[in-house]
C-alpha cells in the first residue's frame, strides 16, 4: 500500500556491484566449480536443519554445497541474495493444469511464486493421462506430478459418473507412470453415500498410493467427515479443502471447538491439506483452528483461473496467511516443502535444498507494511508481513527474476542480449 | 429515505435524473443511486482532458458521473482513492492470448506459448487486450468460441495473414496460404473484435507477404501491425517510409531488428520520417521488443513508442516480466511521466484501433478503469536481452473494474473485514 514501508530487496541492490561475475575471462585456466552461487542469504532448509546465513552452489542442475563463505571466484554466476530468504522450491500439492477451462499452465502461474513442484489434482484420469502428458507435462519448465482422478476421463468428464470409476484401470495407469502419478484424487461427487470415496481410495490401495479426497458433507449425501476420517481413510491418506466447512467438519459448530475426531484423525495418520483455491479459507475456521493448534499438514494452493483473481492465493499468499495466523516461518515453510514432498513419497528428492538434491530454489522476501489479505468470501485481514517469491530456480537454471537480480546492468559493457 | 430528504435539492435532483438516465425508469429515493463511489482518486484519462483529484460515481455497467466531494449516502459502498491514480481500463494493443491452444487436442503445433487473457491483463489494469495475430482465417473462430467469448477481459484482435496464424514449428511461408480474400471475408464476419490485420512473422514471406497483408488492412479499413523481418528483401527505411501506410503500426520498436540509433548512437532520422508520415510505432516488449540499450538514448532524445504494449507470451512473461504493469514501470524508471505513460496505454491505442470510446472515461460510457499504485522503493527490471535497469519506483494495479464490476482488488480496497463481518459461512 502507498506509504507502507517496503524494504524492497533490503541491502541486496547496493550489492549487486559485487554480484556481476558474469563475464568469465576467455583465458581463465580452469572451469568454474560451480554455475550459479545464491551468495548471503538466509537458507531455511527444514530437512536439514538449516536456518541461518548461508551460501548454496549449484552445478549440472543439482545443489553441490550449502555453507557459509564459498567464494564467488568458483562460480560462473553469482546472486547476492543477502536479505532474502533461500528456501526449497515450493511444493504445491493440489493444483489444477488440466481438463476444466479454469486449468492454468503450471509455468504462468507455479514459477513466479516461487513454486517448483505442482501437484495437479485430479485433471486427468485413466483414460486421458497421455493426452494431458503430451499437452502439459511435456511442455512444462516446472516438475508436475498428478493425483490422477479416479474417474476415467478426469476433470473433463463427469465426476459423479459411478460407472467410470475403475479402481484396476487407474491403479494399472499409476503402476505404468509410477514417476509422475503420486496418487489418486476423488472429488465433486455428486452422488450419495461411499461409493466414490471407497472406489478411490480401493485404486490407491492397488498401487500403494494415497488417495486425495474433497467431499460435499451436506446432509443428503449420507457422509459425515468423522465415519470418512477415521473409518474409510488410511494413514497417509490426504482430506483437503481443509479450512473449507463445507468439505469437512473441521469445527463443532455450537462450542467452536476442532471436533475430537480431528485429532484422532491426525494421530491415525490422516493428512490434512489446505487447498485453498477459491473457495476453500474462511478466515473464522481458520482463525479458530489455528488458535486450539491445528495447523493444516500441507499448504496448497487448488490455484485456478478464478482463484488467481479472487483470493489471490498462491504459495506465498497462502503461507503468508498462516504467518499471520502465528505459524512461525521455518513451519509454513517447512509445510510448503517437507511435508507436501513427504505426503507423495518425494521426501527427500524434491523438498530439500540437500547436496546432491535437483537444484529447485526459491529466494524469498519478507515485506513489511500493511497488507490485506482475502478469504473465499471476500473478507479481508490486514497484516503486517507479506512473503513474496523474488527468483526462482528450476533444476539449476533461472526462471524467474523479479528484480533482475541475477543479470548485469544494461550499461555494462559486454554482449547484449538473451544470455540464458 | 430520511437522509436523501436532508439533501440539498438541486444535488438530489441531478443524482434522481442521473440514475433515471441510466436506468431508464423511476426509482425509489431511499435507494443508493450509485453502486461504487470512487472517491478522491487522481485521476489521469488523456483523452478526456482529466488529470486531478475527483470522484467518480458508478451505476451498473457505467460510470455515471464525475465531480468532487459526491455525496457517500448516494452511494453503495465508497472506496477511498485517495492514495492511487485512476486511469481508463489500459489497453494492451499487442499481446498473444490464444490460452486454450495448450489445452486444444490434436494439433501438436498449436501455439502454446500463449497466455491466457484474463488474469494476466486484468491483474495488471488492462481492460482491453490485443491479440496480435495468433491466428488466421483458418483458426480465428476457435479462438473466438473458446477464448475471447469466455473472457471478462475485451479481448480484440489483428488477424494474422497467414491462414493458420502462428503456429509453433511452422517453417517457412507458405505464399499460398497468404490469402486476403479469405481474411478480408473473416475480419468483415467478425468487425466487432478484428481490428486489423497482422504481417505474416514468418521467414520468407517477404515483399508479398508485407503486400498483402497492407491489401487486406486496407480492404478492412483498418490498422496492419507489422512486424520488420531482415530477411524481408528490403530495408527497415522502405518499410516505414515508402510501405506503411499512415496508420499503420510497426512492432518491437526498441528491439535489435529496429534500426533506432545512428552510428554515431544519435536517434535514427528514419524514426521521425516515419512519424512525420503518420507511421505508428508499438512497443511489443516481448522478447524481441525491448532493450535498455536502444531505449534510454531514444527516449532521452524525445522518441517514445505511441503505443506501449507487451507482446506478452509464457517466456516474456516470466522472463523479463513483459507484463503491462512492468512495462510501464520500465519506462517511468527511465524517466518518463505517468500521464504520458497512461496516455500510450489508452487514448493513442484506442485511435490507433479506430476505437475512440475505449480508452477513457466519460458519463455513459462503460465503466472500466483502472486504479493504479506508484510505488516508492529500490527495484530492478530486466529488458527483453535479459540486462537490468535499476530503479526507484514501481507502478502496479491495485484494483480493476470491468463493466462496473471490480474484478482485480489487491489491497482489498472493496472488500470488509473479516472482523466486521458477523458470523459467516461457507454453507449455501
Amino acid at each position: 500500500m502507498k506509504g507502507a514501508k517496503l524494504h524492497y530487496l533490503g541491502s541486496g541492490l547496493s550489492a549487486i556491484g559485487l554480484v556481476m561475475a558474469l563475464a568469465v575471462p576467455a583465458a581463465r585456466a580452469q572451469e568454474p566449480a560451480y554455475d550459479l552461487l545464491l551468495t548471503g542469504g538466509h537458507v531455511i532448509d527444514p530437512a536439514n536443519e538449516i536456518d541461518g546465513v548461508r551460501d548454496v552452489a549449484v552445478r549440472d542442475g543439482k545443489i553441490v554445497r550449502v555453507a557459509a563463505g564459498i567464494s564467488p571466484q568458483a562460480a560462473r554466476r553469482t546472486v547476492d541474495v543477502k536479505g532474502l530468504y533461500v528456501v526449497p522450491g515450493l511444493v504445491d500439492i493440489h493444483s489444477h493444469h488440466y481438463g476444466y477451462s479454469g486449468a492454468l499452465f503450471p509455468d504462468d502461474t507455479a514459477l513466479p511464486a516461487g513454486t517448483t513442484t505442482v501437484v495437479d489434482a485430479g485433471g486427468p484420469g485413466w483414460r486421458n493421462f497421455e493426452d494431458y502428458q503430451k499437452k502439459i507435462l511435456r511442455r512444462a519448465k516446472t516438475r508436475v506430478l498428478t493425483f490422477i482422478n479416479s474417474v476415467g476421463l478426469g476433470m473433463g468428464g463427469e465426476e459423479s459418473d459411478v460407472n467410470d470409476m475403475d479402481p484396476r484401470a487407474t491403479a494399472d495407469k499409476i503402476l505404468a507412470f509410477p514417476d509422475l502419478i503420486v496418487g489418486v484424487k476423488n472429488a465433486h461427487f455428486g452422488g450419495s453415500g461411499w461409493v466414490s470415496v471407497e472406489r478411490a481410495v480401493e485404486a490407491g490401495r492397488l498401487a500403494n498410493k494415497p488417495v486425495i479426497l474433497d467431499n460435499s458433507i451436506l446432509s443428503w449425501t449420507g457422509r459425515d467427515t468423522r465415519t470418512k476420517v477415521l473409518e474409510k481413510m488410511r494413514p497417509g491418506d490426504i482430506h483437503t479443502h481443509f479450512y473449507n466447512d463445507r468439505h469437512v467438519e473441521i469445527l463443532d459448530r455450537r462450542t467452536d471447538k476442532v471436533q475430537p475426531y480431528m485429532h484422532e484423525a491426525r494421530k491415525r495418520g490422516v493428512i490434512f491439506d489446505l487447498g485453498h483455491g477459491g473457495g476453500s479459507f474462511l478466515w473464522p475456521v481458520a482463525d479458530r483452528a489455528m488458535a486450539q493448534g491445528f495447523p493444516p499438514d500441507t499448504i496448497s494452493t487448488d490455484l485456478h483461473a478464478g482463484s488467481i483473481m479472487s483470493t489471490q492465493s498462491d504459495m506465498p499468499n497462502a503461507m503468508s496467511k498462516l504467518l499471520l495466523l502465528g505459524m512461525p516461518l521455518r513451519e509454513t515453510i517447512h509445510r510448503a516443502t517437507v511435508t507436501p514432498a513427504r505426503t507423495i513419497n518425494r521426501l527427500p528428492e524434491i523438498g530439500t535444498l540437500g547436496e546432491g538434491r535437483t537444484a529447485d530454489v526459491a529466494v524469498l522476501q519478507m515485506q513489511e507494511g500493511v497488507f490485506s489479505f482475502h478469504d473465499a468470501l471476500n473478507k479481508k485481514r490486514l497484516g503486517t508481513r507479506r512473503l513474496l517469491n523474488v527468483l526462482t530456480v528450476r533444476a539449476g537454471e533461472i526462471v524467474y527474476d523479479r528484480d533482475g537480480l541475477a543479470f548485469p546492468n544494461w550499461d555494462a559493457p559486454g554482449a547484449y542480449g538473451r544470455t540464458r | 429515505m430520511a437522509r436523501t430528504r436532508t439533501l440539498p435539492l438541486g444535488l438530489a435532483l441531478a443524482g434522481i435524473c442521473l440514475l433515471a438516465a441510466v436506468s431508464g425508469g423511476p426509482l425509489a429515493q431511499s435507494e443508493p443511486i450509485y453502486d461504487y463511489l470512487l472517491r478522491n482518486g487522481h485521476v489521469i484519462d488523456p483523452a478526456g482532458g482529466r488529470n486531478g483529484r475527483m470522484d467518480i460515481a458508478i451505476a451498473g455497467d457505467r460510470v455515471v458521473r464525475f465531480g468532487t466531494g459526491l455525496p457517500a449516502q448516494h452511494a453503495k459502498q465508497v472506496i477511498d482513492l485517495s492514495a492511487y491514480y485512476v486511469t481508463p481500463g489500459l489497453i494492451d494493443l499487442h499481446a498473444y492470448v490464444n490460452s486454450q491452444a495448450v489445452f486444444r487436442d490434436g494439433d501438436p503445433r498449436t501455439d502454446w506459448r500463449n497466455v491466457n487473457p484474463d488474469h494476466n491483463a486484468l491483474r495488471h489494469g488492462v481492460t482491453t487486450v490485443v491479440d496480435g495475430g495468433s491466428t488466421g482465417w483458418r483458426n480465428f473462430e476457435s479462438f473466438k468460441t473458446l477464448v475471447i467469448d469466455q473472457s471478462r477481459v475485451r479481448v480484440l484482435a489483428f488477424l494474422n495473414i497467414v491462414g493458420a496464424g502462428m503456429l509453433e514449428g511452422q517453417g517457412q511461408a507458405d505464399p499460398a496460404d497468404l490469402r486476403v480474400d479469405d481474411a478480408v471475408q473473416m475480419a468483415r464476419r467478425h468487425t466487432e473484435t478484428i481490428v486489423g490485420i497482422r504481417s505474416p512473422h514468418l521467414r520468407g514471406a517477404g515483399r508479398e507477404g508485407l503486400n498483402r497483408s497492407l491489401q487486406a488492412a486496407e480492404s478492412i479499413k483498418g490498422p496492419a501491425l507489422v512486424e520488420y523481418q531482415e530477411d524481408a528483401g528490403f530495408e527497415y527505411r522502405e518499410l516505414v517510409l515508402g510501405r506503411l501506410r499512415a496508420g499503420d503500426l510497426v512492432t518491437h520498436t526498441f528491439g535489435p531488428g529496429t534500426p533506432v540509433l545512428d552510428a554515431d548512437g544519435a536517434l535514427n532520422d528514419t524514426l521521425k520520417l516515419a512519424r512525420d508520415r503518420g507511421v505508428l510505432f508499438d512497443l511489443g516488449h516481448g522478447t524481441q521488443g525491448f532493450w535498455f540499450r536502444l531505449a534510454v538514448p531514444a527516449v532521452r532524445a524525445g522518441f517514445l513508442p505511441d503505443t506501449l504494449s507487451t507482446a506478452m507470451d509464457k517466456t516474456s512473461l516470466l522472463l523479463p516480466r513483459a507484463d503491462l504493469m512492468t512495462t510501464l514501470s520500465k519506462f517511468l524508471n527511465m524517466g518518463v511521466p505517468v500521464e504520458e505513460l497512461v496516455d500510450r496505454v489508452t487514448a493513442r491505442p484506442a485511435r490507433a484501433l479506430k476505437r475512440p470510446e475505449l480508452g477513457t472515461l466519460r458519463e455513459g460510457g462503460l465503466a472500466d478503469l483502472a486504479v493504479i499504485e506508484i510505488q516508492q522503493g529500490q527495484f530492478g527490471f530486466l529488458d527483453a536481452g535479459l540486462a537490468r535497469l535499476r530503479g526507484d519506483r514501481n507502478m502496479r494495479a491495485v484494483m480493476t473494474m470491468r463493466e462496473g464490476r471490480i474484478v482485480w482488488d489487491s489491497e482489498g480496497l472493496s472488500r470488509p473485514d473479516w472482523s466486521q463481518a458477523g458470523s459467516y459461512t461457507n454453507y449455501r
